[in-house]
């Protein structure tokens, strides 16, 4: 058991290529830490550097009170689990889970003993005499696990160990692991590009973009208060709707306005935002969560709230909830985190992305009450309490 | 049209097929034969098995049994050399494929460049060296100079930068394994296609090696089998006129030479069959996801 420090840790590669910048971060005794971001972000890199398969260019990575930075991978007293599984193919199961152990020179009996319980645990005592050709991809995970627990390791490092599983076993392995983690009590460190992982299995995520820490927290503080553009909208699935709007100041009150929609700044917003106030006459980008829609006419009393209007693009119905994507006369806010989160999830319009359009494309998460159709000119009502606000420039939340 | 297009195709392969296949033929059949019948029954015809008998006979009785030594020494020769071969060019591809160090890519070209160096050429510095060191007529101025195979080398460099995945050594440092460890317990095992083919290829290119023994050798039982085979050619009445005269009864015809030669390859063949049963592909499968 042991607590990680990234002490402004930097990797600079041979291309001058700077793949980790000034990385500041603890993570505690115990604690099961998820690194997120989008691919190239630097979260492997910094997993491989406390697993010492990547030398540290500046700073220094401390396992305990030991700095590690010299240390070969034999010396740190870590397990990892790759992406890739990286199973010994001509080692059997029980092979490759004791493997480490026979390295450690691990008495025969303990060996033994400590395979049947990690077999037991992870449901692989059938398979203990195949190879691993002959196992099915959540097996193999299974198996890459359990030579990672059979260590006792101080810390485990996790570099996406679920990303080639199908949807479904995801969802479970995803509950396994956390529970093992729970149940070992070992500090781990787990990469993935998968905000809901992050989501769903750290007690703390740390949020990396371009190989700088953007935000650490505990999953919903990065959830309800992004510190930052690139958070808000990279953690939250459907993303966060991003739009271009001026704050007002119209009979001694704060407007944020949107196309025609007037968000009204009242006490409550300018006190959980006072920032706001010193935007007057200049352009903020506006964040709304999908959930903080809603069908107009399935909310009482929305006659005063503030509302977007627009037709319904497409209709997703996912049983408790429909989702509404549906264009509405507003700039979306274009930025370099815009393009940066659309590229990443694959949409290659993004490079082309300019602010000069009138018209976004939101999302909203409704009641499946919801009657709207594709097509229906539509009411949304927004919850003003649980909007974000953004520097234009600096990305920041305000 | 079409039925013209293939019997055209037809002809022209079996055209090929008979022109390569005929010599092999011919020289399966020749030890069936007398000299004599050789020159004139149908190329094609099958003697009897008393003339390899009797060709066996001529050719062990051949100076003393020396086409046993001869083989005996081929052997000696191209198994020290291909072990040496496999000791020092598997660890040397792996190191030039996955180590990172000043001069990588200096050895790799250079080794490159030796590869493609026709061995005569390098024969007389060879001779030179080994004169200096006073090993010349001794085996170890065949082995030596064979116990380096580049070509062996870049095999092993091309399967460990393609094959192996490098999160399966990542995986043995994590686990435990210092860099030597990573190799033998990791990295070697998986090798076993690119060790059973640099095993083939050295040894099938030392057992061939003509040149250097030629020039390094003097007395006629060092000879490997490829000097031997030119010398019992020499020896052969019907290819060196001067031979057989003044009393020498040296039984040494066509059949016997062609029995010399078809012995000669049996080991080759034996090397070969055994290598293929390792080269069976797959062996990485199934440890990564691909």
């Amino acid at each position: 058991m042991a607590n990680v420090t990234f002490d402004g840790v930097s990797k600079v590669f041979g291309d001058g290529t700077r793949a980790v910048d000034a990385l500041d971060l603890e993570i505690h005794d115990g604690e099961f830490m998820v690194l997120v971001g989008p691919s190239g972000c630097g979260k492997t890199t910094a997993l491989k550097m406390v697993a010492g398969l990547e030398e540290v260019s500046v700073g220094a990575i401390r396992i305990g009170e030991r700095i590690v930075n010299d240390l070969t991978p034999k010396q740190r007293d870590i397990a990892m689990v790759f992406q890739s599984y990286a199973l010994y193919p001509h080692l059997s199961v029980r092979d490759n889970i004791a493997f480490p152990l026979k390295l450690k020179k691990t008495r025969k009996d303990e060996i033994d003993r400590r395979v049947r319980e990690a077999a037991r645990i992870l449901d692989l005592e059938p398979y203990l005499k195949r190879k691993p050709r002959s196992l099915s991809g959540g097996q193999r995970q299974r198996v890459a696990m359990g030579r990672a627990i059979v260590r006792e390791p101080s810390v485990f490092l996790m570099d996406e160990p679920l990303s080639n599983l199908d949807a479904k076993l995801r969802v479970q392995m995803r509950a396994d692991i956390k529970r093992l983690q729970s149940e070992l009590e070992v500090t781990t460190i787990y990469v993935t590009h998968d905000q809901v992982e992050a989501m769903t299995m750290g007690h703390r995520v740390a949020v990396l973009r371009k190989g700088e820490l953007q935000q650490v927290g505990p999953p919903e503080d990065l959830y309800q208060r992004p510190r930052n553009m690139f958070v808000g909208g990279f953690i939250g699935s459907p993303a966060m709707n991003m739009l271009a709007a001026t704050v007002e100041q119209r009979n001694g009150t704060f407007e944020v306005v949107a196309g025609e929609t007037r968000i009204e700044a009242g006490g409550e917003i300018l006190a959980t935002h006072p920032a706001l106030a010193s935007y007057e006459g200049r352009e903020v980008v506006l964040g709304i969560r999908p959930e903080g829609l809603e069908d107009a006419l399935l909310v009482d009393g929305s006659a005063g709230r503030p509302r977007l209007r627009g037709q319904a693009v497409l209709r997703e119905a996912l049983g408790a909830e429909t989702l509404i994507h549906f264009s509405a006369a507003v700039r979306p806010a274009v930025t370099d985190e815009v393009r940066e989160l659309a590229e990443d999830i694959g949409d290659d319009r993004a490079p082309a992305l300019t602010g000069d359009v009138e018209a976004a494309t939101l999302v909203g998460r409704f009641s499946s009450q919801s009657k709207i159709r594709e097509g229906d000119a539509i009411d949304v009502a927004i919850d003003e309490r649980a909007l974000h606000y953004f520097d234009p420039s600096s990305g920041d939340a305000i | 049209m079409r039925a013209l297009g293939l019997g055209v195709r037809t002809a022209i392969l079996l055209t090929f097929a008979v022109f390569f296949i005929a010599p092999v033929v011919w020289l399966l059949l020749a030890p069936t034969k007398s000299d004599e019948a050789l020159i004139t029954s149908s190329p094609f015809s099958f003697g009897d098995f008393d003339h390899v008998a009797l060709a066996w006979k001529h050719l062990d009785a051949f100076s003393d049994h020396v086409y046993r030594r001869w083989i005996t020494n081929t052997l000696y020769y191209a198994l020290s050399a291909t072990a040496i071969t496999l000791v020092v060019s598997v660890p040397a591809g792996y190191g030039l494929a996955l180590g990172n160090f000043p001069g990588r890519k200096l050895v790799l070209s250079a080794t490159l460049v030796v590869m493609i160096m026709p061995a005569a050429a390098l024969v007389l510095p060879i001779f030179l060296e080994l004169n200096a060191l006073h090993l010349i007529g001794s085996s170890l101025s065949i082995i030596l100079p064979f116990a380096f195979f580049p070509f062996g080398v870049y095999l092993a460099y091309l399967y460990y930068a393609t094959a192996i995945p490098r999160d399966l050594l990542d995986a043995a440092r994590v686990d435990g394994c210092g860099e030597l460890q990573t190799f033998l317990r990791v990295a070697l095992p998986l090798a076993k296609p690119v060790v059973a083919l640099v095993f083939f290829f050295s040894f099938v290119s030392d057992w061939n090696n003509f040149f250097l023994p030629y020039v390094m050798l003097a007395d006629s039982n060092q000879y490997p089998i490829t000097v031997g085979l030119s010398n019992l050619l020499s020896s052969t009445p019907s290819f060196n006129p001067s031979v057989g005269g003044g009393g020498q009864s040296v039984n040494i015809f066509k059949p016997e030479l062609a029995l010399a030669t078809l012995l000669a390859v049996v080991p080759v063949a034996i090397v070969f069959v055994l290598s293929q049963r390792a080269l069976v592909r797959g062996l990485v499968g199934g440890g990564v996801k691909e």
